[in-house]
């Protein structure tokens, strides 16, 4: 394996070709037109364009996607996470084209992207499952075997895709009266998100948490099993911080827990990187959710308090190797680690997108601080992709230090242009019950509930005074540029300069 | 010399004058004077230590000429002499008709209400995909449905008004 083509966009492309400028690979982009100028493409060795802006003309194209592959002559694809990563046209398509495909085999994939046959293998496994239909809704069941169905699963249910994943395509339903709008809407957007309306009822379970295992497996029937990760934190079903270990996961329930995920794993002869899902109930009893084929959004919080490279591993288990790893030393966390995903969101808006160009951005650093990002300043966060800017990890010797870090590099990134999550976190971080741990997955959606539209976002009379100055200060250097600092003509990029040069001057001495 | 403005921040219009003295400026906010020490550090960042103190802002254009300043993560809009102010978010006031309206581009996939219906607070009125997530943009206010400016399927620009709904009264 020489050349790898990376089939995604964003930090996540980033974040592969790093592992393949380590290992002395060469790394492909691929972009759509708006990501020309995107970060991934800048970053790779070679990029190909793969066609328009819809995900569906562009990344999500097979055929496009191998066309850039033989182009640039790889020899392996890596699909990311998202987009194809769960696609089983795409593993068969890529290994029918002769090359290497750095996931599961598509027989595996096919098997647990469904949702309902996954819950299969994880009964065969012995493994317990939350309750429910167990396959999927007929598109033509009458309304009244819809209703008699949802009856029987108990209120309140979950209508989830059967294609589904990051929150897409599910919702809620409280009470009979809400059921037949709940399926609609979700019918809708998973026919829209995964090209298949297919959905199933699941019980809800009250106040769980999420915890999830990461495994990864090899080609000659090893798997292993890593500390659990925390993904509780969570806005309308959508993970938005994760941390390792859980605050709520004893040693005896870590085991527990790892070795069902192994043994799931086995059953169906899992290989490379892979997550299982789980609900863990107030009583520490678990339920098998789901299992993702492929590399997990929160993987870097994984290789924070492990030390292994997950990226790595995708791609040396890919070449044939053999995982050698010592099973207790991954599940032996050194310190803790903390994830939040930054987003292009405006907090004070109801958590809607805000697309649109970064003006300028400084992104934290320093000790235990890990920013996965994908965004440079003067790059736009185009309105056809998820708007995830990055994601901010925090690691320390325990799960105080971890919290201290995170603050502070909240406070250190700095975003213009764009509304973005940050404030919200800042927030969050301060709540009492999260500082303990003690939450489940609707503690952000209840806390928000609670706050009740108050403003993340509220200038102090301090901070109005700084702002103040510094627009005076500005205008009195640059009086022609007032008010549109960042334009960018000549003329107004020479007036910058004479400003620069005079801001310089005064600081020098008298002007 | 002195440089005098008028800057509107938050809804309050404050008079600001700048001088420049031989190691920075000497700035006024109503009347209340701050020796100030400003270097440009890039095109819009500014390193400010007012009285002593350490701050970096980031000065951006925001809408209409305004100029918006992150101070720590929270941007502020200020406006110079006058200039219009925008306040960010598509706010409803408290009284008058709702004009509900695209707060980013994308495709409208349902449209709830017809002209003449009676909505409720908190009713949804239209949906609206954008970076693949189904957005339900709902009422503020109980009213009644006046006008319907979008169907489904149809794309739409940020600020693009989509509905209006007339008070309950």
């Amino acid at each position: 394996m020489k050349k790898i083509l990376i089939a995604n966009r964003g930090e996540i492309s980033v974040r592969i070709a790093r592992a393949c400028r380590e290992m002395g690979l060469r790394s492909v982009a691929v972009f759509s037109e708006c990501d020309r100028a995107a970060l991934h493409v800048r970053y790779a060795d070679e990029a190909y364009p793969i066609g328009p802006n819809a995900p569906g003309e562009s990344y999500l194209r097979i055929d496009r996607i191998l066309d850039a592959a033989r182009r640039a002559d790889a020899d392996a694809v890596h699909p990311g996470y998202g987009f194809l990563a769960e696609n089983v046209e795409f593993a068969a398509a890529v290994r029918d084209a002769g090359l290497t495909f750095i996931g599961p085999k598509p027989e595996i994939v096919r098997l647990m992207g469904s949702k309902t046959a996954a819950r299969g293998a994880a009964l065969a496994a012995g493994v317990p499952v939350v309750p429910g239909t167990g396959s999927p809704l007929p598109a033509d069941a009458s309304d009244a075997h819809i209703a008699k169905t949802a009856e029987a699963i108990g209120y309140p249910l979950l209508v989830k895709a059967v294609a589904g994943g990051g929150g897409k395509g599910m919702r809620t339903v409280e009470c009979a009266d809400d059921l037949a709008s709940a399926l609609r809407a979700a019918r809708s957007e998973a026919g829209a998100a995964f090209g298949d309306p297919a959905v199933y009822f699941e019980r809800r379970l009250v106040r769980p948490r999420h915890i999830e295992v990461q495994l990864l497996g090899d080609e000659h029937g090893t798997v292993a099993a890593f500390v659990e990760r925390e993904c509780s934190i969570q806005r309308r079903h959508q993970k938005i911080v994760e941390e390792t270990p859980s605050p709520a996961v004893q040693p005896a329930v870590r085991r527990a827990i790892t070795s069902a995920a192994l043994a799931v794993a086995r059953g169906v002869g899992y290989t490379n990187a892979g997550t299982i899902e789980f609900l863990l109930d107030e009583r520490d009893r678990f339920f098998f959710l789901e299992m993702n084929t492929r590399l997990q959004v929160e993987h870097p919080i994984t290789e924070l308090v492990t030390g292994i490279d997950l990226v790595r591993w995708q791609i040396r288990i890919a070449r044939g190797e053999r995982l050698d790893l010592d099973p207790e030393r991954l599940l032996t966390p050194l310190g803790h680690a903390i994830e939040c995903r930054i987003y292009a969101e405006d907090p004070d808006n109801n958590f809607l997108p805000s697309p649109g160009r970064i003006a300028h951005l400084r992104e934290p650093g320093g000790p235990g601080v890990r920013n996965d990002s994908g965004a440079t300043a003067g790059a736009e966060v185009p309105i056809f992709y998820d708007p995830m800017i990055s994601k901010l990890a925090a690691w320390g010797e325990d799960r105080a230090t971890a919290v201290d870090r995170m603050r502070r590099a909240l406070a250190e990134y700095h975003v213009a242009g764009i509304r973005t999550t940050l404030p919200f976190f800042a927030w969050l971080f301060e709540q009492d019950a999260f500082l303990r741990g003690q939450f489940h997955t609707t503690y952000v959606d209840d806390l928000l509930k609670q706050r009740g539209g108050r403003p993340f976002v509220e200038a102090s009379a301090a901070a109005e005074e700084v702002a103040a100055l510094a627009v005076a200060i500005q205008t009195a250097l640059a009086p022609n540029a007032a008010g549109s600092p960042t334009e960018n003509s000549r003329a107004d990029a020479a007036k910058r300069w004479k400003a620069y040069a005079r801001a310089d001057g005064l600081r020098a001495g008298p002007a | 010399m002195t440089m005098q403005y008028t800057m509107e921040i938050g809804g309050r219009v404050r008079q600001v004058a700048v001088r420049r003295t031989s190691h920075g400026f000497i700035v006024s906010i109503d009347g209340r004077e701050s020796n100030v020490d400003a270097v440009r550090v890039d095109a819009n960042t500014w390193s400010l230590i007012v009285e002593g103190v350490s701050r970096e802002v980031i000065v951006t254009s925001g809408r209409n000429g305004s100029s918006i300043v992150d101070v720590g993560s929270i941007p502020i809009a200020v406006s110079l002499n006058g200039r219009r102010h925008w306040s960010g978010k598509d706010s409803v006031e408290a009284a008058g008709p709702q004009r509900v309206a695209a707060p980013m581009p994308g495709k409208i996939v349902r449209v709830l209400v017809r002209p003449g219906d009676a909505v409720r607070a908190r009713q949804p009125i239209v949906v609206i995909e954008a970076m693949k997530m189904e957005n339900e943009l709902r009422a503020a206010r109980d009213g009644a449905v006046a006008e319907v400016n979008v169907v489904e399927g149809q794309s739409v620009e940020a600020g693009a008004l989509l509905a209006v709904i007339a008070g309950s009264e």
